[in-house]
Formats: C-alpha cells, sequence, structure tokens
C-alpha cells in the first residue's frame, strides 16, 4: 500500500512510463556493469536520491518500502560470507569467515542494492496499471499481461474480503483463542476459495457482456511530452552506466 | 406508443442444476421507455437481465430485437452487445482494471474503434456520470458509489441503446441515490432505453413508465406502474405498496381523493405539493 501511494501521489506521476522505465532500466544495467562493489553502492546512492529528491517520496517511506528487501538482502550476505566448519572430532563447530569470498560477496551487495534502487525507483513513482501498459507496448505475451491487470486490481478485492471477514470473525469471538483463530483462519480460507471461484465466473460475464472475447484490451495512458522526458531519462541513464563502467 | 426494442416471447430458462429460472415469459419493452423491473430474490430478474444481452440462450421461447429473433453467432452477439449494455449489481465483479480511465475504455476498445474515438467516447461516458475528475484515480481508492458510476460509464462508452441495470440503488446512501437518479434522468431524456431491476417499490412508482414484476421466474404483472403496484396480488408479492400511494388511497377513503382534483402524485415530492396546493385552495375557498 506504500508503493501505492507514492506510485500515485509522487511528482513526477505525470511523467511518460517509458522515460521512467528507461532511467530504471539504465540503472539496473549500471549497477551490474559496475567494476567495484563501491561503484555499485554509489549507483544505489544516486538512484536512491533521485527517487527521494526528485520525484518527492519521503525518505522515511522509501526506508520502511526497502526494509524486507535489505533485511532479505543482509541474510543472504551473511549465509554467503560466513560459512560453518565442521572439525574432524565430535562437538567441534566453528564459524568461518572466507576472506577470500569477502570481496564476490562484497560485490553481489553492491549490484543488488543497485538493482533495488532501480526497480523501487520505478515501482514509486508509476502506477502499476502504467508499467502495465508500457510493458504492452514492449510486446509482452497478452496472457502475462491480462493475468496482471487481473491480479492486481482482484489484490485489493482479496484484501478487502480478507478485513471484512475477519472483523466479522473477530465480532463473533472467531480470534478470542489461538485455537479458535486456526479454525477461523480455516473457514476463511474455505470461504475465501469459493469466492474466488465465483468471483471469477461473475468477471466472466462481465467481460462477455462488454464485448470482449479473448485478450483484455484498454486505452493506453496518453502522457504529454513523452519525447523529451525519454530523452532526458536516455541521456542521464547513459551517464550513470558510463560513470559505473569507467571508475575503477 | 413507441415500437417495441426487445421482446421475450415464452422464453423460459432451466439452469443446468435443474433450477427453472424463467418460465414461458412473454413481454415486450419499448424504444426509449423506463420500465422498472421488481420481484423478489430470486424471482429470475437477473437471469432475465442476461437473456437481454444475449449471454444466456433461453432453453425454451426466444427473444427477439426490434421483432427478430436473435443471432446467437459470434458476429450477431457482438451487435447485440454494443447495443444492449448489462451494468452487474457488484462494482467488484466486474471492474477488470486498477484504473478508472483504462477500465471503462475495456468495452469500446473490444468493440474495435480506434484510439481517438476510445478516449473521446470514454471522456464522454465520465463526464455523464459525474465521474470526469476521478479519470486518473485508482479504482480501489473510490466510495462503492463512485465504483458504481465507473461501471455505468464502462458501459455508456459503448454508446449502447439500452442501458440494463441491475439494482443499481442497492447499497447507494440516499444523495448518491438521488444523484443515480439523475443520471439516469438524463440518458432517458437522450432518448435511451432504460431498465433497471430494483427492490425500491417507492422508486419504481416514481420513476418507471412501465413496471414488470416476476414471480418464481414466472411473469405475474406488466404494465403501468400506477395500476400494477395497485394491485393485490402483486402487492402481496412484492410484501408492500409504494408509500405514495397508499397515502394517496387512505386520503381518498377520509373524503381527500387527490386524483379527483387532478393529481396524480407518484414521488414524494409530488404528493407534498398536491397537498399543499389543495391546503392552500381549501384555505382561498
Amino acid at each position: 500500500m506504500l508503493i501505492e501511494q507514492s506510485a500515485y501521489t509522487n511528482r513526477w506521476r505525470r511523467v511518460s512510463p517509458a522515460a521512467k522505465g528507461t532511467f530504471s532500466l539504465c540503472g539496473m544495467i549500471a549497477a551490474y556493469a559496475a567494476a567495484a562493489p563501491t561503484t555499485a553502492c554509489g549507483v544505489a546512492a544516486i538512484l536512491c536520491a533521485v527517487t527521494v529528491l526528485g520525484a518527492g517520496i519521503p525518505p522515511v517511506r522509501y526506508l520502511r518500502v526497502a526494509a524486507p528487501a535489505l533485511l532479505f538482502l543482509a541474510v543472504s550476505v551473511l549465509s554467503l560470507a560466513v560459512s560453518l566448519k565442521i572439525g574432524a572430532t565430535a562437538g567441534d563447530l566453528s564459524l568461518h569467515l572466507a576472506r577470500t569470498e569477502l570481496e564476490r560477496v562484497a560485490h553481489v551487495c553492491g549490484r543488488s542494492l543497485g538493482g533495488l534502487a532501480a526497480l523501487l525507483f520505478l515501482a514509486l513513482t508509476t502506477p502499476l496499471s502504467d508499467i502495465i501498459s508500457l510493458l504492452r507496448r514492449c510486446k509482452l505475451p497478452d496472457t502475462l499481461l491480462d493475468l496482471m491487470t487481473l491480479c492486481y486490481r482482484t489484490l485489493f478485492v482479496l484484501s478487502e474480503t480478507v478485513h471484512e471477514t475477519i472483523t466479522a470473525q473477530s465480532a463473533r469471538m472467531g480470534h478470542a483463542t489461538m485455537t479458535r483463530s486456526l479454525r477461523s483462519l480455516g473457514g476463511m480460507i474455505a470461504n475465501l476459495s469459493v469466492q474466488v471461484w465465483q468471483r471469477s465466473q461473475a468477471l466472466h460475464l462481465a467481460a462477455l457482456a462488454r464485448n470482449n472475447d479473448g485478450a483484455l484490451r484498454f486505452l493506453e495512458p496518453d502522457y504529454p511530452d513523452s519525447p523529451r522526458a525519454i530523452s532526458l531519462a536516455v541521456i542521464s541513464g547513459l551517464a550513470l552506466i558510463i560513470m559505473a563502467v569507467s571508475l575503477p | 406508443m413507441s415500437d417495441p426494442i426487445l421482446s421475450f416471447t415464452d422464453v423460459s430458462y432451466r439452469y443446468p442444476d435443474g433450477t427453472n429460472a424463467l418460465n414461458n415469459c412473454s413481454l415486450t419493452i419499448r424504444r426509449g421507455t423506463r420500465t422498472a423491473v421488481l420481484g423478489a430474490n430470486g424471482a429470475g430478474k437477473t437471469t432475465m437481465f442476461l437473456h437481454l444481452n444475449g449471454i444466456l440462450r433461453p432453453t425454451g421461447g426466444h427473444v427477439q430485437w426490434e421483432e427478430t429473433p436473435l443471432d446467437y453467432s459470434r458476429r450477431g452477439m457482438r451487435e447485440l452487445r454494443s447495443r444492449v449494455g448489462l451494468v452487474f449489481q457488484n462494482p467488484d465483479s466486474q471492474l477488470f482494471s486498477a484504473s478508472v480511465r483504462e477500465d471503462v475504455s475495456f468495452g469500446p476498445m473490444n468493440l474495435g474503434l480506434v484510439k481517438e474515438i476510445v478516449r473521446e467516447r470514454v471522456a464522454e461516458a465520465l463526464l455523464a456520470v459525474g465521474m470526469a475528475e476521478s479519470a486518473d484515480k485508482p479504482v480501489h481508492n473510490l466510495s462503492y458509489g463512485q465504483k458504481k458510476r465507473v461501471c455505468i460509464a464502462g458501459v455508456l462508452a459503448m454508446q449502447p441503446e439500452v442501458l440494463v441495470l441491475d439494482e443499481p440503488m442497492a447499497g447507494l446512501d440516499a444523495a448518491m441515490q438521488t444523484e443515480l437518479t439523475a443520471v439516469l434522468e438524463r440518458l432517458h431524456a437522450s432518448g435511451m432505453t432504460v431498465i433497471i431491476a430494483t427492490h425500491d417499490l417507492d422508486f419504481a412508482y416514481g420513476w418507471a413508465d412501465e413496471v414488470i414484476v416476476l414471480q418464481s421466474g414466472e411473469l405475474l404483472a406488466h404494465g403501468l406502474p400506477a395500476e400494477i403496484l395497485q394491485q393485490e396480488d402483486v402487492q402481496d408479492e412484492l410484501g408492500a405498496a409504494p408509500l405514495v400511494a397508499e397515502i394517496t388511497r387512505t386520503l381518498s377513503l377520509i373524503g381527500i381523493d387527490l386524483r379527483d382534483k387532478g393529481y396524480l402524485p407518484r414521488s414524494k415530492n409530488e404528493l407534498l405539493k398536491a397537498i399543499t396546493a389543495l391546503s392552500r385552495q381549501e384555505k382561498t375557498s
């Protein structure tokens, strides 16, 4: 929801998604191409700064959105850097920090941070429906995009239903104890499965009623000033890549 | 009387599970009229609507468009569905895209229109339902009533000749109901045929040119609201009578016959006006 909120309210909401997508892609390439881990981290910092200062995303919100990914990265990096060493005798167990591996770990970490910052830039500045229509223009298969469209829409319907169900269950003491909670959860899952089936039927009828015969077709959003925004994105993106490659 | 636009001849429909949802229904809906379809839950209103749009094909009898039986081929359905727009009851089961503008464009895009025309139609449809300012909002941030209006816009953008709405007032507060009634009034004034399923007898009495009453899949009554909704069997089936009709009848019982004085109130406002006018006449005389 935090991502949603930013995507619809940021300063660059009306900037062409193609431009934002291009810049984000360049950011990812730059992070991957960076020779040194510090350069990759630098790319990440630049992308982060552009998102926060340029698009006007509040820094606290940015950190909250990035937190789960950062936590995941920290765990992965730790497991890469530290290995468990089992000695010859029983009970001889030691943690081992592989010095030779450290450089590789730093590289992976830098690239991941850069990739994360590039993706967050796109996700926090562009609503998903705009990203989907951008992907449609990139000729991604229709089936995949239709699934994305429906998933994105039904996600909110589903979360609303889940909230309503939990409220209704709580009102009848459904979550009073751990056992009851578990039972209520089971009931909700059963109920939701039936609802999902019914809703898919209803959506199918609604599609038929509106003359649909297969792929979901929508009007692409129209963004003013696209060529200028795209050329700006290309120039700054290329600059980022050149910087990443040329720095030692 | 205007020409028939959609008609049922002995239409029956049995669902695959064996439920008889419609039984030998014959009725005619005329071009440019406002029709309210009444009936208890499970009386067959939604099944009837799905027949109007060709989504269900009768298991007996036939449905006609301007006196020609429906053509259920792909091409025939394409044509029918561009003429008959159907809005379902639950907005969350019929909005496909998370963006308002995109969702409204779904129907016209399916008609294969060029993008410029689709863009124009989307703008017009959103304007017609008073949602032009919300075009770029995500659907999940809209209120229930706004979502309903987006659904109506989605169908209006296909510029149908007949607009069929399944319980459009359900779940709306009084202010939103008034707004929606105004939208429907504008559409009717532009020449559109409007058919509505509703449980609101007062609304049906005041708004409709004709009412259709269904009872367990059968046509119980069809005609003018002032006549049909006064019938005893209809009132028994629906469990009530329109309040305005009840008050008018009670007034006539105590000697104040509004009809004799030339008033035929169909809504609360018309009734209040009639009573005020009558009391003024009394005072002056």
